[in-house]
């Protein structure tokens, strides 16, 4: 893609945590210009002002129409995505979209902005980071080997001590709503991306915090060929500095453990072989928050000026809609 | 390397259940972990080579301090690294994000912060000026610090966290950094930086003109090139440009997949460096290895 900038101009909507940080990566790209800002928080604002000099800083997404946007990342909480990648495809503010990971907060809604993707065009992409992570694709690699044979069952989990130390009844983590969209949505995204589709079978929530929160969430599915495979979800866990995300996969020769940091192969008859991040070139050109957040940029932005189809895209990510809509159903069976 | 004498720092990523290289690892660490514990490490380090010690500044770090303080103990070199990132993040989930953790920062800065610099940046901190903002959390730091180690203390570098430097870094925050490093040397204090983007770091400083002898760099240096960003290769020239620069390197034993005398002989070969910082996390670990390091270090 060529513009008359010479460079990618790139807009943010919402300056949380992962605004914040994608915004700074952006800004390392050289082909890219973080050009406009949109926060409905004045404190983020003021503060945005002052490090962005360059950038229009607003807190009316309609300011972003007329701005040539190449590229609009969608950093907001979840159950905003919907309502704003809409406006931005309805007002034609910009055709490449990322948004952060889910898709929106529901199937149907998921199912409306994937149409509506398609009839614009461009590269969008749901920030499912964790495919950009070596060890996973580690592991990719080793299935795409059929290394482990036919595969038989898998077991993963996503855990965190985000909530460990919150009292019971506060409500603290209603705004980040579920923890199964969440956390669980990175690891649905995973088994999805390396096993093709899967059907939820059972599941179990707990609300520990309050009575309406949603702090663990166990489910089974069924995959293709008879894999079955179960998930543990919770940010209730102690002793989770960081959130960790994790496989074990059982096929006819052997096992395959992933984690974020590690993978560990044990096959039939072999010695068990290790890999850590270091093993598997983890550097990347500039590390902020960790080295998946900078490849999955640098992918977005190639697909933006190539036209290429994104890894993780509206498609992909309405799968994992799809299977944590069922996920609901079965609960409030 | 240079033929000055290496300083042998005592790092404290084992004391908050850190290991870059494997969480599952971090975690079943962690749970033997006390604070008299790593007080004893600390000090046992000291006692087998190591020079002094550096930590971010949290409660876990502080209350080390306090009991080495407390039991007598010669404290060495301190070098003091902050915002110690998790204590923040943690704070932002339960704030309500961003803007909850700012406004909660704000509160703890104005009230328990040198009341000068509050009282001197005020009104650029009312205007959000990032600058004054800096400053005044850089007071609230020391003070903190002061308040464990004694008001007489004398630390040899405060280091801005890799996550403020690299942000900073990014949207080539000029002023800020050098309105960072005026405000230190107004306090005797050496300023610093912790990077995980060494080059870049560099490239940075040198386009704006810093004056590397005048700073405190901390970054990743060992054999196997982990997180070496952009590439082992380019970290190793940028080393080179950072000419006069104190150099400490981290991640020497690449979070322990490798050992004393393995990492020695890269290190040893490197131009530019100015010390080590090396997390220990048993008392084997903090006898011998600063043991073996001191052996090149002289």
């Amino acid at each position: 893609m060529v513009n008359t900038y010479g460079k990618l101009r790139i807009g943010v909507v919402g300056l949380g945590k992962m605004g914040v940080m994608h915004s700074c990566l952006l800004s390392t790209f050289p082909n890219v210009e973080v050009a406009a800002l949109c926060d409905k928080s004045r404190l983020m604002r003021t503060v945005a002002k002052r490090a962005f000099q360059k950038a229009v800083v607003t807190g009316d997404l309609q300011k972003f129409a007329g701005l040539d946007l190449d590229a609009v990342y969608v950093l907001t909480p979840i159950p905003s995505h919907y309502f704003i990648i809409k406006e931005l495809y309805a007002k034609g503010i910009a055709k490449n979209v990322f948004v952060e990971k889910t898709l929106s907060q529901t199937y149907s809604k998921s199912q409306e902005l994937s149409e509506f993707s398609e009839k614009t065009g461009g590269a969008n992409m749901v920030g499912y980071m964790k495919r950009f992570g070596v060890a996973f694709n580690q592991v990719k690699a080793l299935l795409d080997k059929q290394v482990l044979g036919e595969l038989r069952s898998f077991e993963g989990y996503a855990f965190s001590s985000d909530f460990a130390d919150v009292p019971d009844g506060s409500t603290v983590s209603a705004g980040r709503g579920g923890v199964v969209e969440d956390l669980g949505s990175h690891i649905v995204d995973l088994a999805l991306w390396l096993f093709g589709d899967l059907n939820v079978t059972s599941a179990k929530v707990n609300s520990r915090i309050a009575p309406t929160s949603e702090d663990d969430i166990s489910f089974s599915v069924v995959g293709q060929d008879g894999l079955e495979g179960r998930f543990d979800v919770s940010w209730r866990r102690s002793g989770y500095r960081m959130p960790e995300f994790g496989l074990r996969i059982q096929g006819t020769k052997g096992a395959v453990y992933a984690n974020d940091d590690e993978v560990r192969l044990e096959l039939s008859g072999s010695p068990p072989k290790s890999w850590y991040r270091l093993d598997m070139n983890d550097n990347v050109g500039y590390f902020l928050g960790g080295a998946e957040y900078w490849r999955e940029n640098k992918h977005f932005l190639e697909c933006v000026s190539s036209g290429l189809t994104p890894e993780s895209n509206f498609k992909s990510a309405l799968k994992v809609d799809q299977l944590l809509d069922q996920v609901r159903r079965q609960i409030s069976r | 390397m240079s033929n000055q004498k290496l300083s042998l720092l005592v790092g404290d990523n084992p004391f908050h259940g850190i290991s870059h290289l494997s969480q599952v690892r971090a975690r079943e660490r962690n749970e033997q972990g006390s604070t008299e514990h790593a007080a004893h490490l600390v000090e046992l380090s000291l006692q087998n080579g190591a020079d002094g010690f550096m930590f971010s500044v949290d409660e876990t770090t502080l209350s080390i301090l306090a009991q080495l303080r407390q039991s007598g103990s010669e404290l060495g070199r301190l070098y003091a690294i902050a915002p110690y990132a998790y204590e923040y993040v943690r704070k932002a989930t339960q704030t309500g994000g961003v803007a909850g953790l700012a406004k909660t920062l704000a509160k703890e800065l104005i009230f328990s912060s040198n009341i000068k610099v509050v009282a001197s940046n005020a009104p650029r901190i009312l205007r959000f000026d990032l600058s004054a903002l800096l400053k005044t959390y850089v007071a609230y730091e020391l003070s903190r610090i002061r308040s464990v180690c004694g008001k007489k203390v004398r630390l040899d570098a405060f280091m801005l966290h890799e996550i403020i430097t690299d942000m900073a870094l990014a949207l080539n925050m000029e002023q800020l950094c050098k309105g960072y490093i005026n405000f230190l040397e107004s306090k005797h204090v050496r300023p610093g930086f912790e990077t995980r983007n060494f080059p870049y770091l560099v490239d940075k400083f040198s386009e704006w003109g810093l004056d590397f002898s005048k700073l405190t760099l901390t970054s990743s240096f060992n054999k196997v090139g982990f997180q070496m960003c952009p590439s082992q290769c380019e970290c190793e020239a940028a080393l080179e440009r950072a000419e006069g620069a104190e150099v400490i390197a981290m991640s020497v034993l690449a979070a322990g997949y490798l050992k004393p005398t393995e990492a020695i002989d890269y290190l040893a070969k490197l131009q530019g460096l100015s010390g080590l910082v090396i997390g220990v996390s048993k008392e084997r670990h903090a006898t011998e290895t600063f043991r073996v390091f001191r052996g090149i270090a002289q």
